[in-house]
């Protein structure tokens, strides 16, 4: 069974000027609980492809499918509630909200899908599932720390957390451990193995073979076109 | 919920919301404090203009004035709507205070009745505490026999009641040679003499109620010649001294009894003549300038005018001899000091207006501000699922909340600063001699230190409303941008 079905996805981008054409009809099928690799070149547009399954940016051309419907042709509300409940992102910069410390950046994804009504009375389940999460990844000792007293390893965590919490369809994660020293980067892959072990259905981008290889499938970006490679 | 997480997280960890919050604070407090100074001045000219010449007035728009005054008053008293009328003559004369000569309005009262219209009691200035204070001011006890006894006469006399029978101690008229001396009343800033203290008070050792003047008025025809050849000035003996609170009014306006002017002008009730000059008999019926009316309670000025106007009909066809009769109110009257009021408060709104634009703008820059260095956030929030409304109300709920702070820390300053603006004034004389309002210059003893509810509601929700203005257009910057653009954002 497929999660989600990219067809003939193309993506220009025209910058002073000048166009680039960075995905050239790419087709990818998300098998479910799968774990794949998006392999590739920097620039060769893996983040791009990313964003447009993750519904944050709209492709040129083609279509992204989830649950038979695209995702582009969804109203603002039901696109904005797909990127809230169906899919979690974790950024290739971690990308957390200054201001919050890590329990409350968890949270967030959670308050934002509910209501200020409906808040209150799921308020305790939830800081406690982000807490149980935060705890998951190792910084059960870091709830109260804002982003700026964290490491880059445990930003990303956190990171990871927040993309956990309203517990997704599909983990999108770009370049999890790029920044991170070989230690780092083998206990994230090491969370994910446990997130597909439980059933987690995971595309996570990623320029290093190594990492590349803990994933059931790798595919690579090459001249805006999929290939697949082997494992 | 995550909006109002963000915009309490925002609120406490930025310095630039507390500079838009001062903004906010310090126009509502600005504008509070105008409006309400302003206001109350404003307010007690009105009051002193509506208190000088009752609500209503009947008035021949002459010199020569009117007859059958007392069958219109009749008439008046009968109406559901007037509470009191009372006839007045309005003139003008020579007042001979020492030795200066002054041009002076003259007008003739019934104390008691005019009291009951224009609360003419009340104005009075000299009572005889404030006399008996100076003395006290100046003997120091314990005082020797013969203090005690001139303190004691003092006591005794009711300054007050002289200003309302006009009838002089005995022993001024002793002094004055005459039996039939009349009393008159003078506008307190009439005597140069009278100088207001620091704190706007008169001294009485210096007033005039001790001293004697002439008055000379002129008897016009209906023709506007002197009716009297023999124009002589006629003595009176200053009794007190009244304010009004209309500087004006003060500076030029003496009252002496209804009677009395009314000899002095020949409108009085007189013989009529013959042709040869020998007396027919028949007498002339006395005539007064104006007839001031006071509304009964609840009335409504322009009701309270139609009903007088009826009243004033029915008089007149009863007399063909009565000349036409004008009856206005007092905001009628007092037209030139109103429109200048209202030009006053036409610039305080302007002010305010400008004030408003200032907060918009001061707001509008900073969640601008905001905005731009949280556009990454923004981007986060769009990619996990916030939508473009969610957003929008963010900022806008963040525009809010600084005006509501703003607002209520603003009008609870101006609320402090202007109910204790005359404890402030006499602490800042105290301290650094600096007085910023000065009764001495100017006419009211008392900064109006009253803050209205109702203007400084208005003026809290028109800056909170200024501040949700000042955040659409930034929560609409803010709301635009997609996901992916936001993140991008360096
Ligand atoms: N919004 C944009 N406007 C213009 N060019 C863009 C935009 N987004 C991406 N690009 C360009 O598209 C190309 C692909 O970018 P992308 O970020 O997808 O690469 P990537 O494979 O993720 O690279 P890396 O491994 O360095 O993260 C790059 O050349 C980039 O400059
Ligand atoms: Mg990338």
């Amino acid at each position: 069974m497929s999660k989600l079905i990219a067809s003939n996805l193309h993506r220009r981008f025209r910058e002073g000027g000048q166009d680039l054409h960075v995905l050239r009809g790419v087709d990818l099928d998300v098998r479910d609980r799968e774990w794949l690799a998006i392999l590739g070149r920097s620039g060769s547009g893996k983040s791009t492809l990313l964003h447009l399954l993750g519904g944050l940016d709209r492709p040129t051309e083609g279509s992204v499918a989830f649950n038979g419907d695209d995702l582009f042709k969804l109203p603002g509300g039901k696109l904005d509630r797909y990127r809230n409940a169906h899919v979690g992102f974790v950024f290739q910069f971690y990308h957390l909200l200054p201001e919050l410390n890590a329990l409350e950046n968890v949270l967030v994804s959670s308050m934002i899908g509910s209501s200020a009504f409906a808040w209150p009375g799921r308020k305790r389940a939830a800081r406690q599932r982000a807490a149980e999460l935060l705890g998951r990844v190792g910084l059960a000792e870091r709830l109260r720390h804002r982003p700026n007293k964290l490491s880059g390893g445990e930003r990303q965590r956190v990171a990871i957390a927040r993309a956990l919490m309203n517990a997704p369809d599909v983990l999108l994660a770009d370049e999890p451990t790029g920044n991170l020293d070989a230690d780092t980067s083998a206990s994230i892959i090491e969370l994910f193995r446990s997130l597909h072990a439980a059933g987690q259905t995971i595309v996570m981008v990623t320029h290093d073979d190594a990492v590349a290889s803990a994933a059931d499938r790798q595919v690579t970006l090459v001249e805006g076109r999929l290939s697949t490679s082997a494992g | 919920m995550y909006k109002l997480v963000l915009i309490s997280k925002y609120l406490r960890r930025k310095l630039a919301p507390m500079f838009a919050a001062l903004a906010v604070t310090l126009c509502t407090m600005m504008v509070i404090i105008v409006i309400s100074v302003m206001g109350g001045f404003l307010d007690l000219l009105r009051a002193s203009a509506q208190r000088l010449s009752g609500d209503v007035i009947v008035s021949a728009g002459s010199f020569t004035g009117f007859p059958y005054y007392q069958e219109l008053i009749d008439a008046i008293d009968a109406l559901p709507e007037a509470e009191a009328a009372t006839p007045i003559i309005r003139s003008y004369g020579l007042l001979k205070l020492g030795d200066r000569n002054n041009p002076v309005e003259v007008e003739g009262i019934l104390p008691e009745g005019y009291d009951r219209v224009v609360g003419y009691k009340q104005s009075l200035y000299w009572t005889t505490q404030k006399m008996l204070d100076a003395f006290d001011h100046r003997y120091e006890p314990p005082l020797d026999e013969y203090e005690q006894s001139y303190r004691d006469k003092l006591a005794e006399q009711d300054l007050v009641e002289f200003g309302m029978t006009f009838d002089p101690p005995a022993a001024r008229k002793q002094r004055a040679g005459r039996d039939d001396l009349d009393a008159i009343v003078l506008g307190i800033e009439i005597s140069p003499r009278n100088q207001r203290d620091e704190q706007g008070r008169y001294d009485i050792n210096r007033s005039s109620i001790s001293d004697d003047v002439t008055l000379t008025v002129l008897p016009l025809t209906s023709e506007g010649g002197v009716l009297d050849l023999e124009i002589k000035p006629r003595p009176f003996a200053v009794v007190n001294e009244f304010k009004s609170g209309l500087y004006d009014v003060d500076a030029n306006r003496v009252y002496v009894r209804l009677d009395t002017l009314q000899k002095m002008l020949l409108m009085d009730a007189w013989e009529k003549l013959d042709d040869e000059g020998f007396p027919t008999g028949e007498k002339t019926q006395p005539r007064v300038t104006e007839v001031l009316v006071k509304a009964a309670p609840g009335v409504p000025l322009e009701a309270l005018r139609r009903a007088v106007d009826g009243a004033v009909r029915k008089v007149q066809r009863r007399h063909a001899d009565m000349p036409v009769l004008f009856t206005m109110t007092w905001e009628e009257r007092h037209r030139t000091l109103l429109s200048a009021v209202q030009n006053e408060k036409g610039m305080v709104t302007f002010l305010f207006v400008i004030i408003s634009v200032v907060a918009v703008v001061m707001v509008g820059t900073t969640l601008y501000m905001i905005v731009l260095e949280k556009t990454r956030d923004i981007g986060i929030l769009r990619a996990i699922g916030a939508s473009r409304l969610g957003i929008a109300n963010v900022f806008l709920g963040y525009g809010l909340a600084i005006g509501i702070i703003g607002a209520l820390i603003g009008a609870g300053l101006a609320y402090l600063i202007v109910n204790n603006l005359n404890g402030i004034q006499e602490w800042l004389a105290a301290w650094f001699g600096w007085r910023m309002w000065n009764p001495q210059t100017y006419y009211f003893d008392r900064i109006p230190d009253e803050v209205k509810t109702t203007d400084a509601v208005a003026i809290g929700i028109g800056a909170v409303i200024s501040c949700v203005v000042g955040a659409l257009i930034s929560a609409f910057i803010a709301a635009r941008q997609d996901p992916i653009e936001a993140l991008r954002h360096e």
